[in-house]
């Protein structure tokens, strides 16, 4: 429930997601993080939260289900296998959430293409790490050129990649792909992970590559690098590093520097998941207390 | 030698076996862009069977699902390539490759409506961990799986244990390293088989490439510590210098005194046919080869650096050792577009400053 301008909030999952997103959530003016959800007390992601002031369970939803307190929003940074039972669970109370996993459960919003969207629904997927990245770009090139293939190609450090990720790789491909086809309206899409274990770290990166006509490198520029603007309103480090075209085939690659306080700049896998998560709560917010406002004024 | 060189089911003589894994249809396909037709799959398929070939191994270069523009288009779908070689074999057991990430349980499933007998589940060396769902899947469903760990010479031998250890928990039937840079030479394979044998108790199998001239070397090496599964291609069929050559490991290891179970002549023939059908000429140990080796770079690399070399002006072996210093694994193909445009400009600016 609100109080003092901010809505309620909660972490569920305290993996290397939850952790990042713990410290941007407690940065928003908007909402108040009351509690962060893990498995196991002595977790490295949990005393994190202890050592930040957080209040902390190990309970898993019933930390959520069985206590008096009243959530807003719920942001669920643990696995696609468990969202759908964290879905049921907490529809009666009316929590609103915002699903981290490739669950496909929830309304797919990728805040720049369809954000709006996410005001209409209880439950909303945030896609995918690579969804986030490269579905501004894709739509963007898609609404005005004819595209009839979309490749995904989607490479995170190995270190950027915790256990629950791993164990999602199917969800991964499906859910990104889902969401690129839903969101583009072109039929044939490819996704592709890779997890790079160079050392140094490898920069996040995802390489897009479409199939389709009069793609001049002139109009895919424009649109590539005016998508790219837009992310960046959110996602401060996001840029292009490469787009080329010729006719009948674009490629552009992407990399997202991690900005957060504790992630590392390699991790842009995270940092911009959970940027994108965090712009569709704030906006949750904000229309609700102006809705507030419109009705008690 | 006779004409049969192993010692047949029948026969009481304790050789040591070592039992042939055939991806000349797998990994071949990165020799040729990934375009075997059907004809000539169904064509190599029954010769393999016919040498009494343990495994035949089909698919993309890549595995399944893997098809896409990033690693290149097959010519057929990988339910045209596993129905064909399903029927061309009557007693070689059908395999599969797959790379989690690249392909998913459907694809597996896919697979099983094929009736495969064997799938092998790849990650890089260091990341075993993203087969634990597919391991598991194909135990559930019963079905025999490998898990492989590639680009293996990225890791120690004490690592590659620990990881070969933990796929059989995950429910792998045999584990076993790919060496898929053509980076090693004996003595680390030596080292590395010896590891895992030590570590695990199921089947442990070593893959070739021939970068630095040392496949059957190596493969000879890593039988010697205890391999029980050794990968070879017919006429060395595969990406960049090509795999251990098939028809070259199976009497090595004969004369040695291994049984492989293979009909020697018959074995010669299918390479004869491979030789024919399936490629226009065999691999070779070119420039790019040795420095892809050296460089320890994925060998399925050397099509798409060479085309976009030309395209951008730069020397391939400086884009080889490139990635090599950006430790570029397999499926990382996106990255030779940035290194290569990288390398140009470099090149542009040290020649406008002259």
């Amino acid at each position: 429930m609100e109080r003092n301008g901010r809505l309620s909030a909660v972490v569920l999952g305290a993996g290397l997601i939850g952790v990042d997103l713990m410290t941007k959530v407690m940065r928003s003016d908007v909402l108040d993080l009351r509690l962060v959800v893990g498995r196991d007390g002595a977790s490295p992601g949990l005393r994190q939260a202890d050592r930040l002031g957080l209040r902390t369970a190990t309970d898993g939803i019933r930390s959520l289900t069985d206590t008096d307190d009243v959530f807003d929003v719920a942001f669920d940074a643990t696995s696609a296998l468990s969202h759908a039972e964290h879905a049921a669970r907490l529809a009666p109370l009316g929590t609103v959430l915002i699903d981290l996993t490739p669950s496909q459960v929830g309304r797919m919003v990728v805040p720049t293409v369809n954000g709006p969207d996410a005001l209409a629904h209880r439950d909303v997927n945030m896609v995918s790490c690579g969804g986030q990245a490269s579905i501004p770009i894709l739509h963007a090139i898609a609404r005005r050129h004819r595209v009839d293939y979309i490749e995904v190609v989607t490479t995170a450090a190995s270190m950027s990649v915790g256990p629950s990720t791993r164990l999602n790789l199917d969800e991964y491909v499906g859910t990104t792909r889902a969401a690129v086809r839903a969101l583009t309206g072109v039929d044939k899409v490819k996704a592709i992970l890779n997890l790079s274990p160079a050392r140094p770290p490898a920069m996040f990166r995802v390489a897009m590559s479409l199939l389709g006509e009069d793609l001049t490198d002139t109009s895919v520029r424009a649109l590539v690098e005016d998508a790219a603007r837009g992310v960046r309103a959110f996602v401060d480090g996001y840029r292009v590093t490469a787009c080329t075209a010729d006719g009948e085939k674009a490629f552009v690659a992407v990399e997202v520097t991690a900005r957060g306080e504790r992630t590392p700049e390699y991790a842009g896998n995270i940092d911009i998941i959970n940027a994108a998560a965090l712009h569709v709560a704030e906006r949750y917010a904000a229309d609700r207390f102006a809705t507030v406002g419109a009705v008690t004024s | 030698m006779s004409q049969n060189t192993g010692t047949g089911p029948g026969d009481t003589t304790a050789a040591k076996s070592v039992q042939i894994h055939d991806p000349t249809l797998r990994d071949g396909h990165h020799a040729v862009r990934h375009q075997l037709g059907s004809r000539q799959l169904r064509a190599y398929a029954a010769a393999a069977d016919a040498a009494a070939v343990p495994v035949v191994e089909v698919g993309h270069g890549n595995g399944l699902g893997a098809s896409s523009l990033q690693v290149g288009q097959a010519r057929c779908s990988d339910d045209e390539m596993l129905s064909v070689v399903r029927e061309a074999l009557r007693n070689s057991r059908m395999g599969v490759f797959m790379l989690p990430g690249w392909g998913t349980v459907e694809d597996l499933k896919k697979a099983i409506s094929h009736q495969v007998d064997l799938v092998r589940i790849g990650t890089h060396c260091t990341e075993g961990n993203l087969a634990e769902r597919h391991l598991g899947f194909l135990r559930e469903a019963g079905v025999d799986a490998h898990a492989v760990l590639l680009m293996s010479h990225m890791a120690s031998a004490g690592r590659l244990a620990e990881e070969c250890a933990r796929l059989v928990g995950y429910g792998a039937t045999g584990v076993g390293i790919l060496d898929s840079s053509g980076h090693y030479l004996p003595a680390d394979v030596t080292e590395r088989i010896g590891a895992i044998r030590a570590a695990v108790a199921v089947p442990v199998l070593f893959h070739g490439h021939n970068n630095l001239g040392m496949a059957v070397a190596n493969s000879v090496a890593a039988v010697e510590a205890g391999a029980d599964i050794v990968d070879a291609c017919a006429r060395g069929f595969g990406a960049g210098a090509g795999n251990t050559q098939l028809e070259v490991v199976v009497p090595v290891l004969e004369r040695m005194g291994y049984s492989t179970g293979i009909d020697l002549y018959r074995l010669l023939d299918a390479a004869d046919i491979a030789a024919t059908e399936l490629m226009d000429a065999p691999p070779s140990i070119d420039s790019v080869g040795i420095v892809s080796g050296l460089a320890g770079v994925f060998s399925g690399f050397k099509t798409r650096v060479l085309d976009i070399s030309r395209r951008e002006g730069v020397d391939p072996r400086d884009v080889f050792f490139e990635l090599g210093r950006l430790q570029a694994v397999a499926g990382q193909e996106d990255l030779i577009v940035d290194v290569a445009l990288n390398l140009r400009a470099t090149d542009e600016r040290t020649a406008s400053h002259v």
